[in-house]
């Protein structure tokens, strides 16, 4: 199985990798190693950190990002961004039509009913709640991984709570003082414009007739290991932080506690999984939810982004049949494909999957983050008859694909450059229309032929450049 | 602002001062045991675990050492430095886009000192040090804080919490002293009330306003009624008018701005020599109630929003 590389083609660096290539032999191994130093410094500097929970000095781990940027050209970016238009616009149609329309699309038998219904993310309970403008997915993370001929292709949606923008942000900032001369000579869009965007994607659901609503942040707390992306946010946007507590529905309408009296919240971008928002609905032991939230969002008296059930979507058994789905609701083939993926559910995918279980990757519907995740090529024969088990006893649980071997992309590792495998999650926003902020988090394997690039699974981070259409031979001039 | 938040900036300021009155009073009974040998040791520790609430909790031995591990590095002690700057520092944690980085390390490397394993053993070895070091931190502080925060909402109620505290803890010292002193006019009575004095950092700035000779009643006075000392009762209740005037959001009167008027004015126009005569401790007694009033109004008027609703889940037009 051969590997696409994102900066060696057959004919040697891809043209819009030259100049970055360029500069970095210029520099050598040595000014890249103290300039690498840097960047750990930077990020404590600025505060960016995740925590681990349970960890003693786990407040404030740093991320690694690594030295060597990916460059995405402008025509490449236009591709993406037609296909994260495309998909996003049709998973807002399904999860609409689902919670508030008539369900056409499982009427129509283009997505099975059992199966939506028994998605982990489904939540019966909010049917009903409308979402101005059908905006349910405000803000999606959507991941794309590119396979060995070089073609984007849509491994996961995640249409709940995705987090890593702040990263982007973050690697840009950093990148701007670790690799300045390298920076200056390429015209990169830029992405630093997210917290506005975001803002006028959350002010745009505002239930009506509101004209100048009050949007907050909420977050489970200084625990959360996003927390410090919630914080960032806050601050990107202007608008205020709050916990569960510090809010109260009466009425059917959530108020916020402040120095000046309650006062009304309009719009909240939530942080908080369905399952916490509201205790009398959910879980009754969760402190971190609202009372009332529920009934409130249901009278429309208030926006929840993301909607509540947006699950129902991004379910890992539901993901294969958003290519049918876009055909139904746009006419329209997709722009990015899926991976083709094996439904053990079906009895003729299942014998497949069990014969050929040694070369598909296995994925558990309910896990995120990389947890639970069997490739079949590096697994020993135990796991794989374990595997093979699971399987059979619960078919609705597992997801079986084709191995994808993602893009390489030279990374500083040990000193010098070496090919790492990389993905990408690209942060779409909707609101009145759909925006995308030129950039995403392309994320790392640091460990050698590894292909988990998740944080908690030993990843890193790279600055991701969106060159301008059209410019990318041309120096920017700044 | 949330409310959430001005709360933990108000507690934030009590902590510091609190850690503050701590660490001084201790050191004054210290060196007040050193510097008059006829002083009762036991009745001294006694008398400092009284004014910080502290008498009843306590039940080791009444002695420098073991009080001043109780007062500045048990954990067990809710009242301990260490338990206030630990509080201050989660408060402060939670806080970080309302403080500037500078307030925020100075608290976090003061607990993250106090934390450290031998600690304990330089409070045995080095008592004097230690104190003034901790005095020294809290003022570091206090000077951080105002030298890197914009005078906005949150700055003010941070400030509200250091100035009744203040206030509180200057009362509480007044009446627990001038409760064991009154009529005792002997020799030793000298340095239990330039101890007093020390206390709250006040003996020079008195000396500059009166002379040596240390009578009771121009101590008390100073103490309680001085316009210009940053530490006296009054002074205290001034500022804190000023900053409840400030974020009071309403023309009409509050409870909160009525009660800080009437102690405050209670303390202004009160006359010294006839309380010294008809009743220090219940004048004293009635201050703390209404200090002590003061902050529950505050934590009604700016921090309960909404916890006095009957809640509805719907209500039917």
């Amino acid at each position: 199985m051969g590997t696409f590389d994102e900066v060696h083609g057959p004919d040697g660096v891809r043209p819009h990798y030259r100049r970055l290539m360029d500069r970095l032999d210029s520099l050598g191994d040595e000014d890249l190693t103290d300039r690498f130093g840097l960047i750990d410094s930077i990020f404590r500097t600025l505060g960016i950190t995740f925590a681990v929970p349970g960890h003693e000095n786990g407040m404030d781990r740093t991320w690694p990002m690594d030295l060597v940027p990916r460059i995405i050209p402008g025509d490449e970016w236009r591709h993406i961004e037609a296909g994260l238009i495309q998909r996003v616009t049709v998973l807002n149609r399904f999860l609409d039509d689902l919670y508030v329309g008539r369900q056409e699309a499982i009427n129509d038998g283009i997505v099975p009913r059992w199966l939506v219904e028994s998605a982990d993310g489904y939540v019966r309970e909010a049917h009903g709640i409308p979402a101005p403008g059908g905006s349910r997915c405000v803000v999606s993370g959507i991941d794309i991984v590119r396979d060995d001929r070089g073609t984007y292709r849509v491994l996961e949606d995640n249409l709940r709570i995705p987090s890593g923008i702040s990263y982007v942000l973050e690697n840009r900032v950093a990148m701007t003082r670790v690799l300045p001369v390298g920076f200056a000579r390429h015209a990169i869009r830029s992405v630093d414009h997210y917290g506005a965007s975001l803002l006028r994607a959350l002010r745009a659901i505002a239930p009506p007739p509101v004209v100048d609503p009050t949007v907050v942040v909420l977050t489970p707390g200084v625990a959360n290991s996003a927390y410090f992306e919630h914080s960032f946010l806050a601050r990107q946007m202007g608008v205020e932080l709050v916990e569960g507590r510090d809010l109260l529905v009466d009425d059917r309408h959530v108020y916020m506690r402040t120095t000046r009296g309650l006062k009304q919240v309009d719009v909240i971008y939530r942080r908080v999984a369905d399952e916490f928002l509201d205790p009398v609905v959910f879980r009754q032991d969760s402190l971190l939810g609202v009372p009332g939230l529920h009934g409130a969002a249901r009278a429309g008296s208030v926006a929840i982004a993301n909607s509540i059930g947006n699950g129902a979507a991004d379910d890992k058994g539901v993901y294969p049949f958003v290519p049918a789905m876009i055909k139904y609701y746009l006419g329209e083939e997709p722009i990015l494909p899926n991976v083709t993926t094996y439904l053990p559910w079906e009895p003729d995918q299942l014998e497949l999957i069990l014969d050929r279980l040694d070369d598909l990757v296995v994925k558990p519907v309910a896990e995120s983050g990389g947890y639970g995740i069997v490739i079949g090529t590096w697994a020993d024969d135990e796991t794989l008859a374990a595997t093979a088990a699971a399987i059979r006893a619960n078919p609705r649980g597992y997801i079986a694909q084709e191995i994808v071997n993602l893009s390489t992309h030279p990374t500083f590792v040990n000193g010098h450059l070496q090919p790492r495998h990389v993905d990408f999650r690209p942060f779409v926003l909707s609101g009145d229309g759909i925006e995308i902020v030129p950039g995403g988090l392309t994320r790392v394997a640091l460990a050698e032929g590894s292909l988990i690039v998740n944080s908690s699974q030993g990843g890193g981070s790279k600055d991701t450049w969106v060159l301008e259409d059209g410019l990318e031979d041309v120096v920017a001039t700044r | 602002m949330l409310s959430r938040h001005a709360e933990d900036l108000y507690w934030l300021g009590r902590y510091v001062e609190r850690a503050e009155d701590t660490a001084r009073m201790l050191d004054v009974t210290y060196h007040n045991l050193l510097e008059s040998p006829a002083t009762n040791e036991t009745t001294a520790w006694k008398e400092l675990l009284e004014v910080l609430y502290l008498d009843v909790t306590y039940d080791g031995p009444l002695e420098g050492p073991a009080v001043s591990a109780y007062l500045v590095t048990a954990r067990s002690n809710q009242g301990s430095i260490i338990s206030a700057v630990e509080r201050a520092r989660d408060n402060a944690r939670g806080l970080r886009d309302g403080i500037s980085t500078e307030l925020w390390e100075a608290i976090n490397v003061f607990y993250l000192d106090l934390a450290r394993a031998d600690f304990k053993i330089d409070i045995e070895r080095r008592a004097y040090e230690i104190f003034s070091a901790i005095r020294s931190r809290c003022q570091l502080i206090s000077g951080v804080a105002s030298q890197t925060m914009a005078r906005d909402e949150g700055y003010r109620f941070m400030l509200l919490g250091w100035m009744l505290e203040r206030a509180e803890m200057t009362c509480r010292l007044l009446s627990i002293r001038y409760a064991r002193l009154a009529g005792v006019e002997d020799q030793m009575s000298f340095h239990t009330w330039a101890s007093v004095l020390k206390s709250v950092s006040a003996y020079e700035a008195y000396l500059k306003a009166h002379d040596a000779s240390l009578n009771p009643t121009n101590v008390l006075e100073f103490l309680l009624l001085n316009q210009e000392f940053p530490r006296s009762v009054l002074y205290c209740l001034q500022q804190v008018e000023r900053l409840l005037g400030l974020l009071a959001d309403s023309g009409a009167q509050t409870n909160v701005e009525r009660a800080i008027g009437r102690v405050r004015a209670r303390a202004e126009f009160c006359d010294i020599a006839t309380i010294v005569n008809s009743g220090l401790d219940q004048f004293l007694e009635e201050l703390q109630r209404e200090i002590y009033q003061v902050s529950e109004e505050v934590e009604d008027h700016f921090f309960r929003a909404g916890t006095d609703l009957q809640l509805h889940s719907y209500r039917w037009a």
